[in-house]
């Protein structure tokens, strides 16, 4: 099977006046066509500068990117600055937690849309406008025209999430890139734009990955779930079977953190103890192990790789304790 | 009820927005639509809505942050809606708050011990040796430990800064705590370590709470009762894990089924009902019943009566002329 996009062992580092900071730590995974992609993490993990690697939008002097990434087989780190304007919202897309990031308060919705669409298509002014409006009603803004006409700020947050995506969406993108999509917003909001983002698949033929910190969101959008933690990817596997029989100590940890709706009531959540490693004081060996209650010697000295194929997992304890393991954590 | 730490009646908070100079212009805003409720001694009323819908206004009118428009706010046998002066700062040692962003609540230029002693020397509560000893004390009881003293807000992660707020807020052994939206600003792995301390907290000291909250997961770990509020008004209002297991109100019902749930298997099997369309705005309600346009389930009475907190068979009370359950 060809993939949409192969990233292969990325590093994302800062140069800072006590060496090289790398907060993206070797990562690899691929994607295919039409695949949601979920990629979970806490603050820090690196989740979001994986993905802005992907188009080179960090924009800091001091950033080091390495390793590669191929999109539809062409290599993407390194490439010249127009090849990446001209994928930049057009065949790769791109929406932000923030909605406003990507909107100016001095044009109305329907011209920005339409401003996208001129530079990557040949489209008339006019053909470009009513494009704009039949991606506002394709991706359910109520009064489509009407809404086309109004400036970002008179929309609502959840409304303009949509007209992000819309703006997204209007040269077809094979790859959507969505970050943090639904965290500032409302849970009934959240469940209307998750809805549209799976949506996205059947109508558009878009690739997504989506970067959450709720393991919520993910089980209910994403087809397949990278985990990371601090700069790398220490679980992946498909939504069903990481849910179902999650590997890592740390996806432990976090389905362990996360307070439920149903079932019964622990009186206590369970928690990891202490915090992530500073990133310029990431232990030798796993860097989760400080704070992992199944810590052996041999984590200590040597960075466990991801190992596997359908369900990956950085991890060395071996598959037949894992299950001993993961109720010894549930009971604790 | 006698027996009532708080016990709040008819609240209510309004604003007014718009031009000054023409009375034309001016619209008035129900933050908080005519709200009542109470909390008993060592209760924790969860307090639960969408963004705008008056849980935070709510907040900061029990607390006296924001003077109520209209309506009672009573503590222990005490009415201290118009209080001032002395008698509020003698109210305000039983009644403390907890914020959302532990980045903005603490003082940036002062030192971990004297933010939590503050409020011990504010109220002349023991000497100075007495002082450093509760402070130790506290600073323990939240699980940071005597070398965090001398530290500032900027050397603590998120988590830690929110164990220093939590500090503060016991000091002066409050009775009742507002914690507005505590944990919703800490990854997820730090918000269980804080829930904990805070249900730890509630065991040990019999301290209330008011707990404002948008996450439903959270609200249920730590809650014993829940209020649920939407444009103003409470619409449901019960135990836990009744109103969590059978909502009663079609938008209770709605905001539960909106959470996603971390199990794909069970995720496939759940009824989800997407409402349509964003909260109406406060300054513009519907007529009847201000969920209305958005339920699944109105009739022409919604649309022109406003249906009135009443209590249900089953003990909880809630707000609906076509009520799911009880």
């Amino acid at each position: 099977m060809s993939n949409l996009l192969d990233v292969t062992d990325l590093a994302v580092s800062f140069r800072t006046r006590s060496g090289l900071i790398r907060a993206v730590d070797g990562v690899s995974f691929s994607i295919a066509e039409r695949e949601i992609l979920g990629i979970v993490g806490e603050s820090g993990s690196g989740k979001s500068l994986t993905v802005l690697a992907i188009l080179d939008l960090i924009n800091d002097p001091n950033v080091v990117i390495a390793g590669s990434i191929r999109f539809k087989g062409t290599e993407l780190i390194g490439q010249k600055p127009g090849v990446l304007r001209r994928l930049r919202g057009g065949a790769i897309a791109m929406i932000f937690q923030d909605p406003m990031t990507a909107l100016t308060p001095v044009f109305t919705i329907g011209a920005q849309i339409a401003e996208q669409i001129r530079i990557h298509t040949e489209l008339s002014r006019h053909a470009a406008r009513s494009r704009a409006v039949d991606l506002l009603d394709a991706v359910g803004l109520p009064d489509p025209a009407r809404a086309a006409a109004r400036y970002p700020q008179e929309l609502s947050g959840g409304q303009r999430q949509r007209a992000v995506i819309a703006m997204a969406l209007s040269c077809n993108p094979a790859l959507l890139l969505a970050d943090e999509p639904t965290t500032a917003l409302d849970v009934t909001v959240q469940a209307q734009i998750l809805e549209l983002i799976r949506k996205l698949r059947d109508d558009f033929n878009s690739a997504v990955i989506l970067i959450t910190h709720n393991l919520g969101v993910v089980a209910e959008t994403a087809d397949r779930v990278a985990v990371m933690y601090s700069g790398r990817i220490v679980e992946s596997a498909s939504t069903t079977a990481l849910f179902a029989d999650p590997h890592h100590p740390y996806t432990w940890g976090l389905l362990g953190s996360m307070p439920a709706l149903d079932g019964i009531r622990r009186p206590r959540l369970a928690t990891i103890q202490g915090l992530p490693p500073a990133l310029n004081r990431r232990p030798p060996g796993c860097a989760f192990s400080p704070r992992c209650a199944f810590v052996r010697p041999a984590c200590i000295n040597a960075r466990p790789p991801l190992t596997g194929t359908e369900h990956q997992v950085a991890c060395i304890i071996p598959a037949p304790e894992r299950a001993t393991a993961r109720t010894q954590a549930l009971a604790a | 009820m006698s027996d009532a730490l708080l016990s709040i009646d008819k609240l209510t908070k309004t604003y007014t927005t718009g031009s000054a100079l023409l009375a034309s212009g001016k619209t008035m805003i129900r933050a908080v639509d005519a709200v009542s409720f109470t909390i008993a001694n060592g209760e924790t009323l969860g307090l639960v809505g969408e963004s705008g819908c008056g849980k935070s206004t709510l907040g900061r009118c029990v607390t006296r942050l924001l003077d109520v428009s209209s309506g009672s706010i009573t503590l222990a046998g005490t009415d201290i809606t118009r209080q001032r002066g002395a008698a509020l700062r003698e109210t305000r040692a039983g009644l403390q708050m907890i914020f959302q962003d532990p980045y903005a609540s603490l003082n940036p230029r002062r030192r971990v011990r004297d933010i939590v002693a503050e409020p011990l020397i504010v109220h002349h509560r023991g000497t100075r040796r007495d002082i450093r000893d509760n402070v130790a004390a506290l600073i323990q009881a939240v699980g940071l430990r005597s070398e965090h003293l001398d530290r500032f807000p900027h050397e603590f992660s998120g988590g830690q800064r929110q164990r220093v707020g939590i500090a503060r807020a016991l000091a002066l052994s409050p009775k009742l705590i507002v914690a507005d939206e505590p944990v919703s600003a800490l990854d997820v792995s730090v918000q269980a370590q804080i829930i904990n301390l805070l249900t730890d907290l509630k065991r040990e000291r019999g301290i209330a709470f008011l707990f404002i909250a948008h996450d439903l997961g959270v609200v249920r770990q730590i809650a014993d009762r829940v209020a649920v509020m939407y444009l103003g008004n409470i619409i449901e209002l019960g135990a836990t894990e009744q109103i969590l297991a059978a909502p009663a109100h079609p938008y209770t019902e709605a905001l539960i089924s909106a959470v996603p749930v971390a199990d794909p298997a069970r995720a496939a099997h759940k009824t989800r009902i997407v409402l349509a369309g964003d909260p109406p705005s406060p300054a513009n309600p519907p007529r009847g019943c201000p969920f209305h346009p958005r339920c699944g389930y109105a009739t022409d009475i919604c649309k022109t009566t406003k249906p009135a907190l009443e209590v249900l068979n089953d003990g909880r009370f809630t707000a609906c002329h076509h009520p799911r359950q009880g």
